[in-house]
């Protein structure tokens, strides 16, 4: 008998320990998943989405801009629809966020008219300049985010949001 | 805002800015020739009402939605819900449906009732500008009742 020959023992924990491997392999798998997910998550929604407007019709006026990404929520994928203010500083595109600072409701750009050349909030008549800038006395306690902006093929390329780099 | 646990949690602190409540009335109807229809106006009132979440967040709170069949009787469920969101320190609560039978039998709640449009084949775009228009109905009438109208 040779000493190579694998005896019952060693025949049994071989396999016993394979066995057990899958089974913890199965077992660790999903709770990696659980843990690289989130980081996988933030990837998509952090790349630059194409909208429909063009670079060149942009004006000092700002303009909504609606952009569309697939959201991935557990199991359930959906569309969803955010919108950001664009105009032009010279030849610099200025895309800002509409989520009012103060609690999250949508500004617009001349919601009241009362007050021209601001962003108006609906909810509890916050106010910001054209610059994003929270005009004091009003509930905002900061100046609306920017999205970072590309282009391409002359159309508006539109980012994840920074904090105001104007104000 | 939405009922959930992150939301209320903001809610809790800020409970003199977010004053009003939003809760969806869904019929569910499983006759042949009902359950077409009641899914497709479940699903249009839960766009809309996810809609003027986001333009209202900071202000509104949109909870679950009621959902009932026709034999229940909805309206003894629904003045329970108004006294709860009542006691829970909300001060304008509207009841958002697509459901006609609700806007002669509860003269005393505030509903505001839409006609359903069916979304389910539009593309996001047209399905956007759709809810959008929507949201134009919807918001003077808010706005009459935070007015004190
Ligand atoms: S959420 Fe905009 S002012 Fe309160």
């Amino acid at each position: 008998m040779s000493n190579n020959r694998v005896t019952r023992r060693q025949f049994l924990n071989y396999t016993l320990t394979g066995v057990g491997g899958f089974m913890a392999a199965g077992m660790l798998m999903p709770m990696v998943r659980f843990a690289v997910d989130p980081v996988l998550q933030k990837k998509e929604g952090g790349d630059f989405i194409l909208t429909k407007q063009k670079i060149s019709e942009l004006t000092e006026v700002p303009v909504k801009v609606d952009f569309t990404f697939e959201q991935v929520d557990a199991w359930y994928k959906s569309n969803v629809t955010n919108t950001a203010w664009v105009y032009k500083e010279g030849e610099e595109v200025i895309a800002l966020s509409p989520v009012c600072k103060h609690l999250g409701c949508t500004v617009n750009w001349e919601g009241d008219p009362e007050h021209k050349n601001q962003f108006f909030c609906p909810c509890h008549a916050g106010r910001y300049e054209k610059n994003g800038d929270n005009i004091k006395g009003t509930p905002p306690l900061g100046p609306l985010d920017e999205f970072e902006v590309k282009e391409k093929d002359g159309l508006l390329m539109i980012g994840n949001t920074r904090a105001n780099t104007l104000v | 805002m939405f009922w959930i646990g992150k939301d209320v949690d903001v809610f809790l602190t800020q409970k003199e800015f977010i004053d009003t409540a939003i809760v969806p009335l869904a019929v569910m109807d499983g006759s042949p020739i009902g359950m077409k229809q009641s899914a497709s106006a479940a699903e249009f009132l839960m766009s809309l009402t996810a809609f003027v979440e986001q333009q209202f967040k900071g202000r509104i709170m949109v909870t679950p939605p009621f959902t009932y069949t026709n034999s229940m009787p909805k309206k003894n469920f629904i003045e329970a819900i108004d006294d709860e969101l009542k006691s829970a320190g909300f001060k304008y609560i509207f009841y958002m449906t697509s459901d006609h039978s609700w806007t002669s039998e509860t003269p005393e709640l505030t509903v505001l009732w839409l006609p359903s449009i069916p979304l389910g084949d539009m593309d996001q775009s047209v399905k956007q500008s759709v809810l959008s228009d929507q949201l134009r109905q919807v918001v003077p009438m808010l706005s009459a009742k935070w007015a004190g109208q």
